[in-house]
């Protein structure tokens, strides 16, 4: 899989003049710095330039318009027959990762960077779909289930495809398997109670003299952090509640298990709550009000939470929809079937709510704004929904979601409409860097014309599957012919 | 204007912007707050949500503007139902024995329906968070509809729920995985978790109220619920402990008695044993009703010492003096409570008791007694309506009320019982007291006491007794005179929707034998039929219900030709009858040849009429004379009919117009129950191709204007009726037109459904064509349909009536015999002088009609006069009434009133009006008699029909009352 990726990306680069990663020797392609001269470009600021040019420097959009001066030695990509538009956003997801965390209830400790593998497939197939920015999440079958993380589909490693690293902590009020909502509902309130009575203990303990925080710590073997004075705390910030004496306390002493949950009490983490059922939304607005991170607090519904759509609305707090739009069920006096859409509900609530592809292939974000246009709702805002909307949820409304100088250089380019089903996107570019080319996707061409990708004959077996002496052989024989 | 009308909205509801006022009436109010009942009629005042003042109708008086809702007289209205169980919400338990963080409150599914639970009365519910614990968590009280989110829950904390009962002492093993699991760590093992036994129960309890009192985390019970349950104790909350038997519910008492606990026993399946203690240790009862309705019954063991369940605890609870509330069974829906308090009641708990039982006391032992429970003013308007006592089986919820909004309201119609003090089934037996169940229709049940299926609407009243019957009237004619042949269908005369067909219904007469005015000599046929049916399904009861001949003219001189036509029709139809048996027995005997195609054959073994070769080929000749080939088009000519939209109401109405057109002149008539209550004949006239045509209806002129346009035929006729005429003209006209009257007026476009002006219209010729291959050799021929002699043949078969006006005694006696002949017992009308041979007739005819004029006197009688109807009828001879009117019809029953006046059995008017009416024409299957199968079509009296002063108070055809505007 990693092979046929790498590939990919090599014939897209060739195709264009341009060189992706060390294979080639234009490193300017690799910095970022490209010039698209784009037959229409959709900014989603409101303006539609028509035969412009986006010029990227050092990944970063520094100038768009009809009369762009490109410098020299920037490489000019002539898509004058096709359309830009920016990259989609995944407000969150919880694919991607090679598992999910969700063996331990509460487990803020746990970070999904651990668990992100940059050559799954999903990452691939985002290219395709035009997404660009992902939050990648731990999933719902949790209580407090760790720490995401905002990536980019581009890159080998974790640390090449990050954004933002410790984008925030899921928590979920739905019910994991096998239980009931009010245990789902005390489990939560438990966790921050466990947090609040472990903070007062080593408070206590501080001031009892005691240094088991500290023989604790260096036992793990952890260290102050940088310009921490390793002797001093600071005080708890927080808006709900807060333990008295905690500048007693260094903060690399605390346990690493509570302090992703602490930080989330004092506002610095941005949260992300799972909810499947109305009465568990009431249930999340309390749980983040109580204890401070209610204005941090995205709120990941399912379908049939349209009905706390004004609850949520009192909250102020955004939404992020499940990828059904469109909740059924029976009306129970009557038996009919009543169908409700949902986005409409929350935008008529005046919810902000940011859209959910169910997968990168299948109903992705454009075909899911697409679904809201056919609902009825208007153009833009659907547009909003998987854009502006979800860079905002994830504090990156000044990277990406719109085309403007000082913006991410994540550029699109569609074949036609972005919403349309006949438009492809045929390059997708990330901070500058051409990270797709639809006319070199191997599966794609597979899928349109039957052929088989290079050395995935289903009859022999894969490359990567061979053992190293078969590989050997091979080459031993290619000398030989070519001796 | 709109502001304007607001405005004038709030000035009529009181002052402006005061919320709104409600008066709901009823004919009986439990109160239940110190015992009050209030009866003979009682109001109810609704404020924002609250119960204001309640009292008798007669004591408080209801302000001017505030919106009155009336349930009537035998509604009955009590607070609504507290179910002190529920098994509402995801009751999963926790993982420890005890655990008082579990909160029922989040689980309870705020945005969920509770419709069925509010349909059986209930409208506020305890939910236990969860059940099998030693500690379970902390219970919620609920309303089941309101006010929005989380205002809905009345205590989120209402009582530290448990068990010691067998259910709570299967908990599993306690792990907890550790954080990491490495070598040094290990997996663990589960601990153990207590109690298994009673004992070991109470042992638990004290060891849970001291660790509250300690504050700390404990090994066995896990860090939380110690600070916790102090918490819980600080603020005083009952606990409310499951317990069956006695010993458990004795081990209870002592602990809490010794702990100075408040404790609410639930449960308590054995709780009567100790009511004594109970009663002294002040301890309330939620009783579980042991019984799961719609469940499959449980085995409980066949030993002496196990427990079968025991319905009379509640009573001797409430002799021992406890406090007591009754719940559904322990996992029962909560809308069984009204049914479990019914099972409870028959230990001979009095009613009141058992309301109070489902409503304050449960209230007051959840802590919420000042919000509902009761209808005191200053409680929240939470009301159950029920057709009858609420606690009776047979008494269905009507509407449920939460917070002074309907909630839930039975849906009208589905079914109507009616009670009665005395019920006339019309063949002459009386039940009393009696009840009818009215469904689909049709009478379901008759007897003392009757099923009451959901939503059936309850109505009481006197008497009841089935619609009458005219037994020949002309109802339906609209003036006409004309005389139509046998072979005519009279039901396309009629149709639904005539005020004037509903008063007569209104007035008791539901079904009218019509018959035209006067009598062709063939014979004329007469329709059996329901004026206010609601469709023509249902109005329609048989067509031909009966042939009508005429043996002697009453004033012809010439007498010795009387008869001479009728028997001449007897003896055609006799020798059509004959070839059509010969037919029938040929067939049956003749064997087809193996290959011949079968498909033909069922049908015509029936010989049911559908043979289409020589059927109306003479008709069809005559037709083609009758339209030479370049006559003028009349496209005027014919019926009009589309549904049109009253713009006031937006309700659908049926429009249909016919219309005559000759030389510049229209004629024709209107049937809009929009525009007029009954047929519009319209006149006027056509000018360059537009017509205008008016006519004055029961509401003023109506007014048409239009023209006629052409449009392409659609390939699929929706109407058979138009398939021939589709294929014929490719072209479909409509009819373009502006409808007036005063009050509205409207635009219509009506396609063309018929292309004659119907009046005596001749019946369309059958449609099925021969499509079949050609007949086998040697099958036996066909006599052929004769349309004017079937009529006749289906009388001579018994199959419908055959009615004979007739005069004087010789010629009945000699029409008699003629028709015995033929083997018909006909019924005579007319029949002046069917008395002096009454004797002889008994017997030989099936019925007699006479005319209006039930006493008679002539010179030889002097001054005394004879009852003819009463006469005849002592004679053995049924008679039946009939009015020879249309609207007049109405006056039916006072005719027969008048008739019991002068001498005749009360009892044998009603048979004459009903069911020997509808025997004679042999539609007794259908109406006649209230009894189980039969049409409901049944009358409401205010008092015993044998009165000459009762009166008709309500009408039901075929199951739905009749309304007048």
């Amino acid at each position: 899989m990693d092979r046929s990726l790498l590939r990919t990306m090599n014939g897209t680069a060739l195709a264009l003049g341009l060189t992706l990663f060390a294979a080639g020797p234009a490193p300017a392609a690799q910095s970022g710095n490209v010039a698209i001269r784009a037959g229409k470009i959709i900014t989603n600021t409101g303006e539609v330039i028509e035969d412009g040019t986006i010029l990227v420097e050092n990944g970063r959009i520094t100038a768009i318009g009809k009369d762009v001066k490109v410098p020299l030695l920037v490489e000019v990509v002539d898509a004058r027959k096709l359309v830009a538009f920016p990259g989609w956003v995944e407000a969150i997801s919880n694919r991607g990762m090679d598992r999910a965390n969700e063996n331990i209830d509460v487990a803020a400790f746990l970070d999904v960077r651990d668990s992100i593998d940059p050559v799954n497939f999903y990452f691939e197939d985002a290219l395709r779909a035009g997404v660009t920015t992902i939050n990648v999440q731990q999933g719902s079958d949790c209580v407090i289930g760790g720490m995401g993380h905002v990536v980019k589909p581009l890159g080998m490693t974790v640390e090449a495809m990050s954004v933002v690293p410790r984008a925030g902590l899921v928590l979920s009020a739905a019910p994991r398997r096998g239980k009931s909502q009010a245990t789902q509902a005390q489990a939560l309130r438990r966790a921050f109670g466990d947090l609040r009575r472990y903070l007062e203990g080593i408070v206590q303990e501080k001031r009892d003299g005691k240094d088991l925080a500290r023989r604790e710590a260096l036992y793990q073997g952890r260290e102050p952090s940088e310009g921490e004075q390793p002797d001093k705390g600071v005080a708890m910030k927080g808006t709900a509640w807060k333990v008295q004496g905690m500048e007693l306390v260094p903060r690399w002493e605390l346990d690493e298990k509570q302090v992703p949950l602490l930080r989330m009490v004092e506002g610095d983490t941005p949260a992300f709550v799972y909810c499947s059922s109305p009465s568990e939304v009431s249930i999340a607005i309390e749980v983040a009000r109580d204890n401070g991170f209610l204005q941090r607090t995205t709120f990941v519904v399912d379908a049939p939470c349209w009905k706390a759509a004004d609850e949520l609305a009192a909250a102020g707090r955004p939404v992020i929809l499940d990828s059904n739009l469109v909740h059924v069920e029976n009306h129970p006096v009557t038996g009919e079937e009543v169908r409700t859409f949902v986005p409409g509900v929350f935008h008529e609530k005046k919810v902000q709510f940011a859209l959910r592809s169910q997968n990168a292939s299948t109903q992705s974000l454009w075909y899911q704004a697409a679904r809201c246009v056919a609902y009825g709702l208007d153009r833009q805002t659907a547009i909003d929904a998987a854009t502006k909307v979800p860079a905002k949820i994830l504090g990156l409304e000044q990277r990406v979601g719109t085309l403007e100088p000082g913006r991410d250089g994540n550029v699109l380019l569609y074949s036609g409409d972005p919403l349309s089903v006949t438009s492809f996107v045929e390059h997708v570019f990330i901070e500058g860097v051409h990270a797709y080319d639809r006319s070199k996707d191997v599966r794609i061409k597979h899928l349109q014309t039957g052929a088989q990708p290079e050395n995935t004959s289903a009859s022999e077996a894969r490359p990567e599957d061979r053992t190293e002496a078969e590989k050997q052989g091979d080459e031993g024989e290619e000398e030989e012919k070519d001796g | 204007m709109l502001a304007s009308l607001s405005f004038a909205l709030l000035a009529s509801a009181g002052s402006p912007g005061a919320p709104e006022l409600v008066a709901v009436q009823a004919g009986t109010i439990h109160v239940v707050a110190e015992g009050r009942v209030i009866e003979g009629g009682g109001t109810l005042l609704i404020r924002d949500g609250k119960v204001v003042a309640v009292d008798k109708s007669s004591a408080l008086a209801v302000p001017p503007g505030a919106r009155v809702v009336d349930y009537g007289p035998s509604a009955v209205i009590a607070p609504g139902l507290v179910c002190a169980d529920s098994t509402f919400g995801r009751q999963l338990p926790a993982e420890r024995t005890a655990d008082v963080g579990i909160r029922a409150a989040d689980n309870f599914d705020l945005y969920a329906s509770y419709a069925s639970t509010l349909a059986s009365g209930v409208t506020t519910a305890y939910v236990p968070p969860a059940r099998g614990r030693l500690i379970s968590g902390q219970g919620a009280v609920v309303k089941l509809a309101g006010g929005p989110g989380a205002t809905r829950f009345l205590s989120t904390s209402a009582a530290i729920e448990g068990s010691i009962s067998s259910d709570a002492r299967n908990t599993p093993g306690y792990w907890e995985p550790p954080i990491p699991a490495t070598v040094d760590v290990g997996l663990g093992v589960e601990q153990r978790q207590l109690p298994r036994t009673t004992m070991g129960a109470i042992l638990a309890l004290r060891e849970l109220l001291a660790l509250a009192a300690e504050g700390g985390p404990s090994k066995e019970y896990g860090p939380y619920v110690g600070p916790e349950l102090a918490q819980l104790l600080a603020k005083n909350r009952p606990w409310r402990m499951r317990a069956e038997s006695v010993g458990e519910i004795r081990a209870l008492l002592g602990f809490f008695g010794e702990n100075g606990l408040p404790l609410v026993l639930s449960g308590a399946g054995e709780a009567d044993e100790l009511a004594a203690e109970l009663a002294r240790a002040g301890v309330a009862v939620i009783w579980n009703v042991p019984l799961r309705p719609n469940a499959p019954p449980l085995d409980r063991g066949k030993d002496e010492e196990s427990r079968w369940p025991r319905y009379d605890v509640a009573s001797k609870l409430a002799a021992g003096g406890v406090r007591f509330a009754i719940a559904p069974a322990v996992g029962g829906p909560a809308s069984t409570l009204r049914f479990a308090a019914t099972v409870a009641s028959r230990a001979g708990l009095s009613e009141e008791l058992v309301l109070r039982a489902l409503t304050l006391t449960p209230a007051e032992i959840l802590g919420v007694a000042d919000r509902v429970g009761s209808l005191a003013p200053g409680r929240d308007a939470d009301l159950v309506v029920t057709s009858g006592s609420p606690l009776a089986p047979t008494s269905s919820v009507i509407a449920t009320w939460v917070e002074g909004e309907v909630v839930w309201k039975v849906k009208e119609t589905a079914a109507t019982v009616l009670e009665v003090e005395e019920l006339h089934v019309g063949d002459g037996t009386i039940l009393a007291p009696a009840q009818i169940l009215l469904l689909d229709g049709r009478i379901a049940e008759v007897g003392r006491l009757v099923a009451r299926p959901e939503g059936s609407t309850v109505v009481r009243g006197q008497a009841a007794m089935p619609g009458m019957i005219d037994a020949r009237g002309h109802l339906g004619l609209e003036g006409s005179s004309k005389v139509p042949a046998a072979r005519f269908e009279l039901k396309r005369l009629v149709e639904p929707g005539d005020y004037a067909d509903r008063r007569v219904a209104a007035a008791g007469v539901t079904s009218v034998i019509l018959t035209p005015r006067g009598v062709g000599s063939g014979g004329t046929p007469s329709l059996a039929y329901k004026p206010a049916g609601v469709d023509l399904e249902s109005m329609v009861i048989a067509d031909p219900v009966a042939l009508n001949v005429q043996w002697s003219p009453e004033r012809n001189p010439n007498r010795h030709k009387a008869g001479e036509s009728v028997r001449e029709l007897l003896r055609k139809g006799a020798e059509y009858k004959k070839r059509w048996d010969d037919y029938e027995v040929a067939l049956k005997s003749w064997t087809p040849p193996p290959p011949a195609p079968p498909a033909a054959e069922p049908a015509k073994k029936e010989g049911s009429g559908e043979e289409p070769k020589a059927e109306g080929e003479g008709e069809t000749k005559k037709e083609k004379e009758e339209e030479p080939k370049d006559a003028p088009p009349k496209p005027f000519t014919g019926t009009w009919e589309t549904e049109v939209v009253d713009p006031a109401s937006g309700e659908k109405t049926r429009l249909r117009l016919r219309l005559l057109h000759e030389g510049e002149k229209l004629e024709g008539n209107l049937r809009c129950n929009l525009a007029s209550d009954s047929l519009v004949e319209l006149s006027g006239a056509l000018s360059e191709g537009a017509i205008s045509i008016s006519g004055l209806g029961s509401r003023g002129r109506v007014l048409i204007e239009g023209k006629v346009i052409e449009v392409e035929k659609k390939k699929d006729a929706k109407k058979k009726k138009d398939e021939k005429a589709a294929e014929e003209a490719p072209q479909v006209r409509r009819l373009a037109a502006k409808l007036s009257w005063p009050g509205g007026e409207l635009e219509f476009e009506a396609p063309q459904t018929g292309e004659d002006y119907p009046v005596a219209r001749r019946p369309e010729r059958r449609k099925e064509k021969s499509e079949s291959a050609p007949e086998p050799k040697g099958k036996p021929k066909s006599p052929g349909i004769n349309p004017d002699l079937e009529p006749v043949r289906a009388a001579l078969e018994g199959r419908i009536a055959l009615v004979v006006e007739v005069y004087r005694a010789d010629e009945i006696l000699d029409c008699v015999r003629a028709h015995e002949e033929v083997g018909i017992r006909p019924i005579l009308f007319g029949a002046d002088e069917a008395w002096k041979v009454a004797g002889e007739l008994r017997g030989r005819v099936a019925g007699v009609l006479l005319d209006h004029r039930v006493t008679y006197s002539d010179a030889e009688m002097g001054t005394r006069s004879r009852n003819r109807y009463a006469e005849l009828q002592s004679a053995g001879i049924p008679v039946a009434f009939q009015s020879s009117a249309e609207e007049g019809a109405a006056e039916l029953p006072m005719i027969a009133a008048y008739a019991v006046a002068n001498g005749m059995s009360p009892v044998g008017a009603i048979r004459a009006l009903t069911s020997d009416a509808a025997e004679m024409f042999r539609i007794g299957h259908r109406v006649g008699r209230v009894q189980a199968g039969l049409d409901a079509d049944v009358l409401l009296l205010d008092g015993s029909p044998l009165r000459v002063g009762t009166g008709v108070q309500r009408a039901w055809v075929a199951g739905r009352e009749v309304r007048l505007r």
